[in-house]
């Protein structure tokens, strides 16, 4: 079932939780609804699921308007951060709930119920838990019978709310990994919210990244992250060095390194700041770019974080650069060691935010 | 430092903490054992038989009989009342929420006997609607209703005060969740809502059966006091106790204290059969626990 969402608004009293939001998303699709927390991603997701009704705007499914549809008539399966199990039934009864209180034509047999809901409980891998007692389950089994549950109904969307959010964090790259084969495999359509940028990178086809209740960009996870549109973007989806933009001679330079290549000077406003990823910072010999120092370095797996302090910026903002573990083991930074930095890709954004 | 300071502390802390135990306890023995004992001894202090004579005098039966009937009416009635009011403040927003809330902790806050004068004022001959009940001949003050509803009055907030906390720590997201799979709003109340709070409730209804039972300010300003006809067990002890029938009057109280007793007990009792469901209550702390942190 596609979705599309027109000119949706939404107010909380005074505060408008989300404003004008137009979004297609079509058959099958898996789509992450990305922002920090309070930019409206969980409110989006509960109007799309019936649970809040819009102030403004419709929400269509298959091009019919739902925006009224009571939440039991959209066919949707919901999935909250914390699980919402009943905790008073036993797993099985749990999965076997959305059967079991259809109306008494389409209801199934209680044979072909205990058939479902066990092959669905094989499917989330815990066929042996469903005489357990939610209490009895880890955080990971119980949000697996959570999806259980919800998929028992035949759902033609799959909405989940932070999913992976209340889980730990080898637990949750699991769980990720399975949602995605389960997507392909089932081939309904799905949403789910996030802060995480990581999680909404692995997962999603389609990243939608919110702030303060409107779209900022909407793309493939590779083309947000790499064409972000907005300094806000830029910095919501990774780590960034943040660094002043100084034109001068009709030219546009970072410290001593000349940006002008790539950059729109005439358009550049005089207080632009360039975002740098630490990845796309190149260190080399001392006279070869910007003159700094480094001033840290961490190990973190197959990474290497230098903390460096480039020439001309303040001492306690350092600029952060990673490189592989391989260069490092080659070339071996040391604290103290003077080196000369240039960047591979830059963008300038104007000091309030939007793209240049 | 801190971890050389601990023993000490737990040292000192000791005689204070025996201290405080022991004065809890000698409080409770004090006001709650003491008199309950008290109770039972004046009760049969004459020995059994006359217990029995005391408690089987046809205007004690009158009184039992209609206590009963009086709790059997109010309860219910605030069950529903309860359940539905504790419902649509824990689960939704709406206009005039925190004046319901006020509301419903109204009778706690005003005296009964205050609760029992605005029944007189309302339904009384001299009362708004006092000249209309005569015209159709309808008895409210001084008769059966009447006690009835001053009983619903006084013990309104007993159940939709313990089950409000509870549904606001639940939260909606079950509820939720089993409208998304397509339950009916009656299914959820049933399979789900009512099972959530059922121990919640049970206690509430337990409270609000003992205060229902037990009342006696608002009831003894719209019983009248006849004898056999509108008295209550709390008011049939009052009259007794004045007529210096000490004996009849602490068995009628130890009737009252009995019941006291056994709805105590049935709640123990409940609660010692359903071990996985004390656990899953704590399971529903620690969630809670952990979506505060």
């Amino acid at each position: 079932m596609s979705i599309a969402l027109r000119g949706i608004g939404k107010q909380f009293g005074e505060f408008a939780a989300v404003g004008n939001i137009d979004l297609d998303v079509p058959t099958g699709a898996l789509i992450a609804l990305l922002g920090p927390s309070g930019c409206g991603k969980t409110t989006l997701l509960r109007i799309i699921a019936g649970l809040e009704t819009p102030d403004e705007g419709q929400v269509l499914f298959d091009g019919r308007d739902a925006t009224s549809w009571p939440i039991r008539d959209r066919n949707v399966g919901f999935v909250f951060q914390h699980y919402a199990l009943f905790r008073h039934m036993s797993v099985f009864d749990n999965v076997a709930f959305g059967l079991r209180v259809k109306p008494r034509r389409e209801r199934p047999s209680a044979a072909d119920i205990r058939k479902k809901v066990q092959s669905l409980l094989e499917l989330v891998q815990l066929g042996w838990a469903g005489d357990r007692f939610p209490a009895q389950l880890s955080g990971g089994q119980r949000q697996r019978v959570a999806l259980a549950r919800a998929l028992a109904v035949g759902p033609d969307v799959l909405l989940l709310d932070e999913p992976f959010g209340a889980l730990d964090s080898q637990v949750r790259h699991e769980l990720r990994r399975w949602l995605r084969r389960l997507h392909d495999e089932l081939h309904f359509t799905s949403i789910f919210v996030t802060h995480d940028q990581q999680e909404a990178i692995e997962v999603a086809d389609t990243i939608v990244v919110l702030n303060r209740g409107r779209i900022e960009q909407f793309g493939v996870p590779s083309e947000v992250y790499d064409l972000p549109t907005s300094a806000f973007v830029h910095r919501f989806l990774g780590q960034v060095n943040e660094l002043p933009v100084r034109v001068s001679g009709g030219r546009a330079f970072v410290g001593p390194i000349d940006i002008s290549a790539s950059t729109d000077v005439s358009a550049t406003a005089p207080k632009s700041i360039a975002l740098v990823r630490p990845h796309e910072i190149e260190i080399g010999a001392e006279e070869s770019g910007w003159p700094a120092v480094v001033v840290a370095v961490r190990v973190i797996g197959p990474i290497v974080r230098l903390e460096l302090c480039a020439e001309g910026q303040p001492a306690h903002e350092p600029l952060e650069a990673e490189i592989s573990r391989e260069r490092f083991q080659y070339v071996g930074y040391s604290v103290g060691q003077k080196v000369g930095l240039r960047f591979r890709r830059w963008q300038v954004y104007p000091a309030n935010g939007a793209a240049a | 430092m801190a971890s050389a300071e601990l023993p000490v502390r737990k040292v000192r802390g000791q005689p204070g903490r025996v201290l405080l135990i022991a004065s809890a306890l000698a409080f409770l023995g004090l006001f709650l054992l003491m008199p309950l004992l008290a109770v039972f001894t004046e009760a049969l202090a004459k020995g059994i038989a006359a217990y029995l004579k005391a408690i089987s005098d046809p205007m004690a039966w009158a009184a039992i009989k209609l206590t009963l009937l009086v709790a059997a009416i109010a309860v219910p009635f605030n069950l529903v009342f309860g359940v539905a009011a504790a419902w649509a403040i824990a689960k939704f927003e709406f206009r005039g929420k925190s004046t319901l809330i006020t509301l419903i902790d109204l009778p706690f806050a005003v005296s009964p006997v205050i609760a029992g004068l605005i029944f007189i004022l309302l339904f009384g001959s001299h009362g708004w609607f006092g000249g209309y009940l005569r015209e159709h001949h309808i008895k409210v003050v001084f008769a059966v209703p009447g006690i009835v509803l001053a009983t619903i009055f006084v013990t309104f907030p007993f159940i939709a005060r313990e089950l409000i906390p509870v549904m606001q720590a639940q939260g909606k997201d079950d509820e939720e969740t089993a409208l998304s799979l397509g339950a009916t709003g009656w299914q959820t109340f049933w399979r789900v809502t009512l099972p959530n709070i059922k121990w919640g409730l049970l206690y509430g209804v337990l409270l609000c059966n003992a205060r229902a039972m037990g009342e006696f300010g608002a009831v003894s300003v719209v019983s009248g006091h006849i004898r056999g006809l509108t008295n209550t067990m709390p008011l049939h002890v009052e009259i007794l106790y004045n007529e210096y029938n000490y004996t009849a009057a602490f068995a009628v109280a130890s009737l009252l204290a009995l019941l006291a007793l056994v709805t105590l007990a049935g709640k123990s009792f409940l609660e010692w059969r359903q071990p996985e469901l004390r656990r899953a209550g704590s399971h529903a702390r620690d969630r809670m626990v952990r979506e505060k942190t």
